[in-house]
């Protein structure tokens, strides 16, 4: 004899209310995690205040060690052995998260804190700072005048032309490697893998002895660009490669079943699956050079003039300019290389923002 | 409405289970479960016990939840971000939701064949068979018996006994799916989850499996989700049958020993379920 659905019963059923019971800890679990992160720091901070031990190494030398054993204490009376190894990973996955982020803060924080004096002063946000060039302006001129607008913009000039040669070649060197798959693609990985160790220098090398004392081009945004394309180029194929890789082989093989073209099968659905990885594979290969100094040195030199021509003229950067600013032994400059740092870390921050934003997977987003 | 033709394998059945009727402890069993994922309520007030040592099928067309029902009986349903649940699941007679209550032991304790074979790459046959004993910290001694019983067990020793060191990967679909059978046996479970094990397979390895299945059950209990309602009468003793209407939850709208749910089902979408008429 069957039993079949109780239909007096759907209308207690819907009262029901969704419960997550696996994110409720037991009473005694809580009562150890509290001690086993409250006694190391309560100990610490003792010391701390008792004792004259300098505060980085109470945090090596006690914290951690004390925080480890706790933790250990805490998994073995509450899951036995087994919890031992996992209360480990998980202390010192914290503990490495915690450090990192810790190096990280500080970079960036006096990043800003010294590269606001130069964009924040008596005289409130200023944005002449952003926009002027550095024309009259010698190392002691008040910050109040003078400015990077001309860096910024070479920096813009330089990195698009890198991109517009090393991004196509990059992405078609991956698609050779993982869709083509001709015979040379040991080689081609051999010598994009070679690539990527060339010395930021010896690209700006190559192209000052190849290019420019041969007279083919003179010192300029274009020289550089194409110092910063060698060494994008190896980045955006080696992460492109790998994004393509993703792609499973049933999508392939699916589109082919369909009767399209080998061309098409890459052009409508390989390359729209790994959208948002080759739109990294671009930023990571901007992010690679947009802060290199060296090449720029040798190729496009600096000015301090606003340059739009991309073909006459040496032109400024905002890594020359820190580099040549930082130098100076007057703290007005200083400040203004610390102003440039700083406003090249938001440019890279609003290129990923818009990459991000351009990359948004719009189908996988409504499920 | 001809049910004739499934007559002949209820009445093998009757014969080869009849001493499994009205048996024994309850070993799982589930109160009122209801499901959700995020706002969205997948099953409601499903209540089905399942009997020591006996298999039971959730048969339903797709998408009514029986995979989702069959994940939170061993606790792998809250690793999906959204998940939530009501009701309770017992497992000898103690709720697995309880907070005190260690997934991980539950997980040893009722193990999980999934609908694609995923043997470990790296680990060679007999690496993948032991695979359960590391991960767990499962002592367990004689591991070359362990290797041999749970691979025969599972139906695939003599075709793998003397190639036990080459890698799980070279092994075809149907022979994959054995040998992630005989490493869920590794770890003594007592009951075995089984989610449309056989789904991708070819009907000689089915019927393998099919057989294993038959075999374990004096063992251990046992839960199958299937597609083939063949399948369900050739191997199971209980049947819950699933069923969803659009954007509602599903319900478990039958239920009972197989035979009768084959031979004589009492709600009419059961028996156009049963014989094909949709699903």
């Amino acid at each position: 004899m069957t039993q079949v659905l109780d239909r007096e019963r759907i209308a207690e059923w819907s009262t029901q209310e969704p419960q997550r019971p696996w994110t409720k800890k037991p009473v005694h679990l809580q009562v150890w995690i509290a001690l086993a992160a409250l006694l190391p720091a309560v100990v610490v901070a003792l010391m701390f205040t008792y004792t004259d031990l300098p505060g980085p190494v109470l945090m090596v030398v006690v914290y951690l060690p004390l925080q480890l054993v706790a933790s250990g204490f805490a998994a073995l009376a509450t899951k036995g052995r087994q919890g031992v190894a996992d209360s480990v990973i998980i202390v010192n996955a914290i503990g490495a998260t915690l450090f990192s982020f810790i190096i990280l803060f500080s970079v960036l924080g006096s990043l800003i804190v010294r590269g606001f004096e130069a964009l924040w002063g008596e005289d409130g946000f200023r944005s002449s700072f952003l926009v002027q060039n550095n024309v009259y302006i010698n190392p002691s001129t008040p910050l109040e005048y003078g400015g990077l607008g001309h860096a910024v913009l070479g920096t813009l000039i330089i990195v698009a032309i890198a991109s517009l040669i090393a991004v196509p070649i990059g992405i078609a060197t991956a698609i050779y490697i993982t869709e083509v798959r001709g015979r040379a693609v040991p080689y081609v990985r051999f010598f994009v893998q070679a690539m990527s160790g060339v010395p930021s220098i010896v690209a700006g090398l190559f192209i000052l002895t190849v290019l420019i004392v041969s007279g083919a081009i003179g010192q300029s945004a274009f020289a550089g660009g194409l110092a910063y394309a060698i060494l994008m180029l190896p980045t955006v194929a080696r992460t492109a490669e790998e994004v393509l890789r993703l792609i499973p082989e049933d999508l392939r093989t699916g589109a082919l079943a369909l009767g399209s073209t080998r061309a098409r099968v890459v052009l409508r659905v390989v390359i729209p699956a790994a959208k948002t990885g080759i739109i990294t594979a671009i930023i990571l290969g901007v992010a690679r050079v947009i802060g290199e100094t060296a090449p720029l040195l040798l190729t496009s030199l600096k000015s301090d003039q606003t340059v739009l021509n991309p073909f006459s003229d040496p032109i400024a950067a905002l890594p020359t300019y820190i580099f040549d600013n930082v130098a100076l032994p007057y703290p007005g400059a200083v400040t203004r290389a610390w102003g440039a740092a700083l406003v090249l870390m938001v440019i890279v921050l609003i290129l990923f923002t818009i990459a991000r934003i351009l990359g948004r997977d719009r189908l996988n987003k409504s499920r | 409405m001809s049910t004739a033709e499934y007559e002949g394998d209820v009445e093998v059945l009757e014969g080869e289970f009849a001493d499994k009727r009205d048996v024994g402890p309850i070993e799982l069993e589930s109160r009122d479960v209801s499901v959700w994922f995020g706002q969205r309520k997948v099953l409601e007030g499903v209540n089905i016990a399942c009997p020591k040592k006996t298999v039971t099928a959730l048969i339903g067309p797709s998408g009514c939840g029986k995979s989702t029902y069959i994940r939170t009986l061993n606790r792998l349903h809250e690793l999906i971000p959204g998940a939530a649940l009501a009701g309770s699941v017992l497992y000898e007679g103690k709720d697995i939701y309880d907070t005190d209550v260690d997934p991980v032991h539950i997980r040893l304790k009722i193990g999980m064949v999934f609908q694609k074979p995923n043997p470990f790459p790296s680990m060679t046959i007999r690496g993948n068979v032991l695979s359960g004993l590391k991960l767990s910290g499962m002592k367990r001694d004689g591991h070359d018996e362990i290797v041999e019983q749970t691979l025969t067990a599972a139906g695939l020793w003599n075709e793998v006994k003397d190639r036990l060191d080459s890698a799980a990967g070279e092994l075809s679909g149907g022979q994959q799916q054995r040998l992630v059978i005989a490493r869920a046996l590794a770890v003594q479970p007592h009951v075995l989850l089984m989610d449309e094990p056989c789904s991708a397979l070819d009907p000689a390895s089915t019927l393998k499996i099919e057989e294993t299945i038959r075999e374990l059950s004096k063992e251990i209990t046992i839960v199958i989700v299937t597609h083939n309602m063949q399948q369900a009468v050739r191997v199971s003793d209980y049947t819950a049958f699933f069923l969803a209407a659009e954007n509602e939850p599903g319900y478990v709208i039958e239920q009972g020993p197989t035979t009768d749910i084959f031979s004589n089902p009492r709600d009419q979408r059961t028996l156009d379920y049963v014989n094909g008429r949709f699903g």
